[in-house]
């Protein structure tokens, strides 16, 4: 790899932060706005549920969303403030169907310091000012003039310095704020303050309210006409307004989230920390409030934000788990819930850890995924392939081969389905409910099975079975002709167009038919050499409807052969090797340039080009699909073609670029396809599989496909061993059920296809499982999990005492064969030269596998490296070590065969807290820090000076913007030696907010090219809200912030592709390169991911 | 610390909580390093400690016996006690020796705060020397009126290099490296000025205590000091109605920059771009609005009533900027520790609990990066305060004799390192 980084997001964050409910879009729309740290989404309301109006990305970390209306102004504006102290509010264009940006600006100081508890930005209800709580001691206040546009902002100071929550108060004459704060001696009160904008200070408010209770968190303004407040505790709900107090306690919860029901404000969702959903209810007289009710609704994913859309529709959002759609019902269910989840938006959030697999070893990764938390936690199989949206489906056994078929030539829709089975063929048809019945053609022999089936031209239908070659009339239904085989033989296989049929019968015999009207004539007859496997005659040149070439395949000498038509003649024989016989040839055009595909029964597929006029094959190119025979069918999506190749690994055939490319579709073993175009099912495919006959569409091509492993329990860390086809994963169990709260962790091994849970280890009370490593000893085949734990005691500030466990997976059960005590926390485990390396506290420690007297294996202490405050997180190469510190970089430590020592070499002198390290190649590490920055280091080994070579220079800057926990070698997407992108090293990292990302080395005159066209882009895309891409993405923490370098931002660069044209031609004007050739290189890079 | 960084990587604990906290429990356990042992070159009490801004790895040390030093302090030399203790020996000293080295005691050694290409040192031999630290020379020197007592470069500026110096002339003189010139005198302080800091949040505002007692803040770029803080007023918490406030001091900073700036391309949609908060390089901190309250009218030629407000009885000795730039830290012969609110220079009457204090001379203090605990010299002992509370939170002792100045660094090692040299008399 190298210095020249290029950044791209696989799968966008998921992980919902805030949302809100308005008229955003037209003065009669419902809208939901939902934030994804990075990205908001735009939906509307409609009574078929949500629909996705708009998702942008944000050049910054949003901090706050609210949407409010300005007097005199029929729609709502959003307000945004993002982490790095930039805001904006925008407004929705209705025509251009974008949005606008009314005001932005900074609101930074260079005084104080940014609040500990998390930024706040509100709006007074009556549209006076903005308040924004940044830095600890200060109040920002951005004023609106009469006109309802933002006047300059001032501080107002704020004495309170440990401020928990502000809101404005509703139904006051001055806006008024009501501030939740902490003071020196950990006691909670509650404070008001009127904002005077002329002088720009406060005035004592109205009331205040000493010694609230100690787990109050949350503030909820109550609208008019009850006015007050709802200070919400973890044992108790207060009402307060000025003259009035009522309390009600709570079973213990955190409320992590509410939800406003009514305009009147007298009924409010809350959402706590294990997930239940409550309903808080203010009962009133008139404008007197008389109490507080609450009443437990029911269980929901763990709730960040929770918006009330409309007629007991909920949206929740989740940071924990998948966020939802939920409806309310007034009378509760069998379980007592009376929500009921009506659909699940797919949160990867927050992801823990991940392993790169290859289970299928087809050269395309799949990332297993630690996510969510606390109940929601799950493992999610994220990877590259087309999902099949399924419409219907029937149970229908022994499926032999399937065709739709049209009811007239002209008829755009297909109306029959024809299915073959063993002894007989039955016909399905479209009714006039749009419903699957069987049918019959009259002229079709239903009695054995079915070869093959076609539209022909004229209205006629042809049916192909062992015995004869039938032509039916499509309107009529009734048999026109027939050919029947020559006596003694039996039709094996044939094929067919509109225009024509091609057989082979036994004896090697191999006979064409053309169609006329009525007629079906045989027009000539050849005897091969052996007997054919296989046949096909899709028309390929400019006749739709009839071909000059015909592919044939063949048994024994295993060869696929062109012949000419109508005359039959050999043009050519290519010889496929091996002892697999072809069993489905096609003949294709892809992108204008022809192909054969011809699959061999082990799951493989060859492709050739061909020339159309000489039958010559060039470009052999080999691919494992699959492991059982291949059947190829083509179909088309988008009006684009396609191929589907039917195996046990389904696979879709396309080309991008002119190259052929490979994906996945998301079903497990597909026997037959068929295109199946219906009036009902329009651009539908028909699919058999595993006893069953499935309608579907097909998705877009190239998209993650993402399957969800619920676990119960929270995950957090994930290893993969091949050997014994498992995943074990370490994952703790919150007991909320006690008073306290209590842990369990386990170490839980899982089939790697099933993922059916197969054993588990529970650890000691108080131990904690930390770091886990599959790997193999010197001078030892097995091959061993390792876990590293920590004794975590209450009365300890860090453990002192833990524990590395290795086990052998025998019989489906984990055996601890040693065991070795550490005296700190065992933050992670590398495989080192057939040895442990484990960090441990501030040490790394090496250990190695030794035998002891009586056959018994133990792990003994070979050498260690002091010097780090906390040595969280290491990667290895070869002899080299780096070390992630919890605050001091990167180090990079060598160990020494012959002292057996290890020693620190060099280290960057920078103090980044690190969140995760990879190693990209010798010389190159990149690392990942606290404040969402990734940045790269490059050893010196030929520095003049000791200084010099023990400093790791420091050549890549830049903010990611999203907290990654690991990194990994590995690619999601098929490498296929036949592309450049294939030679293009990737890494993949995982996110908090659920992001799965790349990272790309690529050669300096890529890089160079890319960085070009990025500031070009920079130009013409303005980011929403006026943000700046440049500044966004330049690196910056506590200590810097300095302009990115060495990193391209691939989503800016990829985002060239949706460009219209006008500003393509923009771009391709100032960089001198042609549109055409813009998009290739750009579509180059998006084939990455 | 396995839970926190499990909270964190989870997404419960958000980052820069995660990393405030882990900082203030490695504060709490702070404790004198048995592993670091500085070889000092000095033959003298080492009066001035600084580590560089930028990689915080470079320790600068001036001493009595008219030397200065630099040392690693992140790669040691040598290694000791079976490799348990690391030794730093200088990696150099400049002394008498020195063609260009100073003849009485180095009093403040600063490093130039951009790179540790430049240092400077301030002298009792009424010289401040500029060191570029590859070559050791001395590349530029200025003259002042008297014993150099303290020295100070803002870590902010970005458009002036200005050295400020504090002498035993009652005038503050502002050396500028660009022209090897005296760009300023600031004349305000009725004795010799012991102590110069300049503002975190302005790169124009300096603050200045004296012999007399009093500390003034400066904007360098208008004539006079616009504050004179006095430890008498102490208003700050109470707010009173708005009739009688309008005559009292307001801190709140209202930045005047660039609006209705159309940077859309849609036009029709007129969008304003509020410039704040950056703004604060335009105006000084505490520079009060342009209401015209009191204070404003006051400035430049302050009331005399209030010019001669002090801030402690006697000296100050010390002075430092909390890193937020909120809160102002100052050391007076008097023997106390005074907490003053920067924006309205209100004296907010923490008592700290400082027993005795050296007071014949300067001082440095310093605080931790979360501007919880300040560390000050006390006699032989280093104290650390609670900012808010004013309690010991913690004592340092080691040295056997008075402890001059200290320097607090986050990043560095362990336990991090509080650096406090030796009064070698």
């Amino acid at each position: 790899m190298s210095i020249w980084n290029y950044v791209v997001t696989a799968h966008k964050p998921t992980n919902v932060t805030h949302s809100c409910v308005g008229n955003f879009t037209a003065p009669q729309e419902l809208n939901l706005i939902t934030a994804k740290c990075t990205r908001i989404e735009i939906q509307l309301l409609t009574p078929l549920g949500l629909q996705p109006i708009l998702d942008v990305p944000i050049y910054g970390r949003i901090a706050t969303l609210e949407l409010f209306r300005p007097h005199g102004e029929t729609q709502d504006f959003l307000f945004i403030a993002t982490e790095r102290y930039k805001f904006c509010v925008l407004q929705w264009d209705a025509e251009a169907s974008e949005l606008i940006t009314r005001a932005m600006g900074d609101v930074s100081d260079r005084i104080g310091r940014p609040t500990d508890n998390g930024q706040i930005g509100i709006i007074d209800p009556d549209c006076r000012l903005i308040g924004l709580h940044l830095y600890d001691g200060l109040f920002k206040v951005i004023p609106f003039d009469n006109k309802g546009q933002l006047k300059e902002a001032f501080n107002i100071r704020l004495e309170e310095l440990q401020v928990l929550d502000i809101k404005f108060l509703y139904g006051c004459s001055k806006p008024t704020i009501v501030v939740l704060y902490q003071d020196n001696k950990d006691v909670r009160h509650v404070k008001t303050y009127e904002v005077s904008l002329k002088d720009k200070d406060f005035v004592e408010g109205p009331w205040a309210q000493n010694n609230v209770e100690n787990g109050a968190d949350l503030l909820i303004p109550v609208p008019p006409p009850l006015c007050g407040v709802l200070i919400i505790g973890e044992d108790n709900i207060v009402y307060r307004s000025p003259n009035t107090f009522k309390a009600i306690p709570i079973r213990h919860s955190i409320t992590k989230a509410y939800g406003k029901v009514d305009a009147d404000g007298s009924r409010y969702l809350l959402g706590d920390h294990a997930g239940l959903l409550h309903l808080l209810v203010i009962t009133h007289e008139k404008e007197k409030v008389t109490g507080l009710k609450i009443e437990l609704l029911g269980e929901t994913s763990i709730a960040s934000t929770i918006s009330y859309l409309d007629n007991a529709f909920v949206y929740i959002g989740s940071s924990y788990g998948d966020s939802q759609l939920v409806k309310l019902n007034l009378h509760p269910d069998a379980k007592g819930s009376y929500v009921e989840v009506l659909e699940r938006y797919v949160n990867l959030g927050p992801i823990v850890d991940f392993c790169v697999v290859d289970l299928e070893r087809q050269g395309q990764g799949q990332v297993v995924t630690c996510s969510g938390a606390f109940k929601d936690g799950s493992l999610r199989v994220v990877r590259n392939g087309i999902g099949i949206n399924e419409q219907a489906s029937v149970e229908l056994q022994g499926i032999k081969g399937m065709w739709s078929l049209r009811s007239s030539t002209d008829d755009p829709y297909d109306t029959f389905l024809v299915v073959s089975f063993i002894s007989e063929t039955r016909i399905l048809a479209m009714n006039i409910e749009d419903e699957l019945e069987e049918t019959e053609i009259e002229g079709f022999c239903s009695q054995v099975q079915t070869l093959f089936c076609h539209d022909a031209v004229c209205n006629q239908l042809v049916q192909v079975t062992s015995s004869s070659v039938r032509l039916v009339s499509s309107t009529t239904r009734e048999l026109k002709h027939e050919w029947n085989a020559p006596a003694g033989y039996s039709i094996n296989v044939a094929t067919a167009n509109a225009t024509q049929v091609l057989l082979a019968t036994g004896g090697k015999h191999l006979v064409y038919l053309e169609i006329g009207d009525g007629t079906l004539t045989e027009k000539n007859h050849a005897q091969l050499d052996f007997e054919i496997s296989c046949l096909d005659i899709n028309p390929i040149g400019d006749n739709p409807n009839y071909s000059q070439l015909a592919a044939v395949g063949m048994w024994t000498d295993i060869s696929v052969q062109i012949y000419s038509l109508p005359d039959l003649n050999r043009i050519t024989k290519e010889h496929l090797g091996g002892e697999i016989i072809p069993r489905s040839v096609l003949l294709c055009a892809f992108e204008g340039i022809s192909y054969l595909l011809c699959a061999l029964g082990d799951g493989h597929l060859l492709n050739f080009i061909l020339n159309t006029s000489t039958g010559e094959l060039t470009d052999r190119k080999k691919v494992s699909l699959g492991t059982q025979p291949i059947t190829l069918r083509t179909f088309s999506s988008k009006s684009t073609t396609h191929v589907f190749a039917a195996s046990d690994r389904p696979t879709v055939i396309y080309s991008s670029n002119k190259k052929l490319l490979y994906s996945n579709v998301n079903l497990k073993e597909v026997s037959h396809m068929c295109p199946f175009n219906s009036a009902a099912f329009p651009d539908s495919l028909a699919i058999a599989k595993e006893g069953e006959l499935t309608i579907g569409t097909i998705d877009d091509i190239q998209k993650l496909h993402i399957r969800s492993i619920p676990l119960g329990e929270h995950a957090r860390r994930i290893c993969h061993q091949e050997q014994s086809r498992t995943f074990a994963i370490l994952s703790v169990k919150y007991n909320q059920s006690s008073a306290e709260d209590s842990e369990t962790h386990f170490i839980r091994l899982l089939d790697d296809q099933s993922f059916d849970l197969i054993t588990y280890y529970q650890l000691d009370a108080f131990e904690y499982a930390c770091s886990i490593l599959s790997c193999s000893f010197s001078d030892d085949i097995n091959v061993y999990y390792c876990v590293g734990t920590a004794y975590v005691l209450p009365e300890e500030n860090e453990p002192t005492k833990g524990r590395i466990l290795v086990f052998i997976v025998e019989d489906g059960k984990l055996q601890l064969v040693a065991e070795k005590e550490t005296k700190g926390s065992v933050y992670s485990l590398n495989a080192f030269n057939g040895k442990l390396l484990a960090a441990i506290n501030q040490k790394i420690q090496l250990y190695k596998w030794t035998l002891r007297d009586d056959g018994t294996r133990e792990l003994q202490s070979e050498c260690g490296h002091h010097g780090h405050i906390l040595a969280l997180y290491v990667q290895t190469r070869g002899d080299f070590i780096i070390v992630g510190d919890l605050m001091k970089s990167i180090s990079l430590l060598m160990y020494k065969h012959e002292e057996g020592a290890i020693e620190e070499r060099a280290r960057d002198y920078n103090a980044n807290w690190m969140s995760a390290v990879e190693i990209l190649d010798d010389d190159v590490y990149i690392g990942a820090e606290n404040f969402f920055n990734l940045f790269t280091v490059r050893k010196n080994s030929e520095g003049a000076t000791d200084e010099e070579r023990g400093r790791l220079e420091v050549v890549g800057e830049y903010h990611l913007g999203e907290f990654v926990n690991r990194f990994r070698h590995g690619s999601l997407v098929m490498r296929l030696p036949d592309s450049d992108v294939g030679q293009i090293p990737t890494v993949i990292f995982g996110t908090v907010n659920g992001v799965i990302g790349v990272i790309a080395s690529l050669p300096q005159e890529q890089y160079a090219f890319l960085e070009k066209l990025q500031s070009n882009l920079r130009r013409v895309i303005k980011g929403v809200g006026g943000l700046s891409h440049e500044q966004w993405r330049s690196f910056s923490n506590e200590k810097k912030t300095v302009d990115a370098k060495n990193f391209l931002d691939g989503d800016l660069i990829e985002s060239f592709l949706d460009l219209n044209r006008s500003k393509m031609d923009e771009i391709s004007k100032q960089m001198r390169v042609s549109v055409e050739e813009l998009c290739k290189r750009v579509e180059e890079m998006t084939r990455l991911h | 610390m396995w839970r926190q960084i499990g909270d964190r990587e989870a997404g419960k604990l958000r980052p820069n909580s995660f990393s405030n906290r882990i900082k203030s429990t490695r504060i709490q356990t702070l404790q004198l390093s048995n592993h670091k042992d500085f070889i000092s070159p000095h033959r003298g009490s080492v009066n001035t400690l600084q580590l560089d801004l930028t990689e915080g790895r470079y320790l600068l040390s001036g001493a009595s016996d008219a030397s200065a030093a630099v040392f690693d302090v992140q790669r040691g030399t040598d290694y000791g006690g079976g490799g348990a203790i690391t030794r730093h020996k200088c990696l150099f000293a400049v002394d008498k020796q020195h063609e260009h080295g100073h003849k009485y005691a180095v009093s403040s050694a600063v490093w130039y705060p951009v790179d540790t290409g430049l240092f400077v040192t301030g002298s009792y031999d009424h010289h401040i020397n500029v060191w570029d630290t590859n070559t050791t020379q001395v590349v530029m020197d200025f003259k002042m009126p008297g014993k150099v007592y303290r020295t100070a470069m803002s870590p902010l500026a970005t458009s002036h290099m200005l050295i400020a110096a504090g002498t035993e002339d009652v005038q503050v003189r502002l050396c500028d490296i660009a022209s090897g010139a005296f760009a300023h005198t600031l004349s305000g302080h009725r004795d010799g000025v012991m102590t110069v800091e300049w503002s975190t949040s302005s790169e124009w505002v300096l603050l200045t205590g004296g012999c007399d007692g009093a500390i003034r803040f400066w904007d360098i770029r208008r004539a006079g000091c616009f504050r004179v803080l006095d430890q008498s007023q102490s208003q700050l918490g109470r707010r009173p109605p708005i009739l009688e406030r309008s005559a009292t001091i307001k801190g709140s900073t209202v930045k005047p920059s660039s609006s209705s700036q159309s940077t859309s391309a849609k036009a029709r949609a007129p969008q304003r771009k509020l410039s704040n908060g950056s703004g604060a390089k335009h105006s000084p901190i505490g520079k009060s609005p342009a209401k015209g309250s009191m204070k404003q009218r006051l400035h430049p030629g302050m009331l005399s009533s209030q010019d001669r407000a002090t801030a402690h009885y006697g000296a100050v000795t010390g002075l430092k900027v909390t890193e937020d730039g909120m809160y102002l830290l100052s050391a007076g012969s008097d023997s106390r520790l005074r907490l003053w609110d920067v924006e309205s220079g209100c004296n907010t009457l923490v008592n700290f609990e400082t027993v005795r204090m050296q007071t014949s001379r300067p001082i440095q203090l310093a605080t931790s990066q979360n501007s919880e605990l300040v560390f000050v010299p006390c006699m032989t002992a280093v104290k650390a305060f609670d900012m808010w509370s004013g309690k010991t939170s913690l004592k340092f002792r080691g040295h056997y004799e008075h402890v001059n100045c200290c320097w607090f660094s986050s990043q560095d090692q362990r336990n991090c390192t509080l650096v406090a040299m030796i009064d070698k008399f």
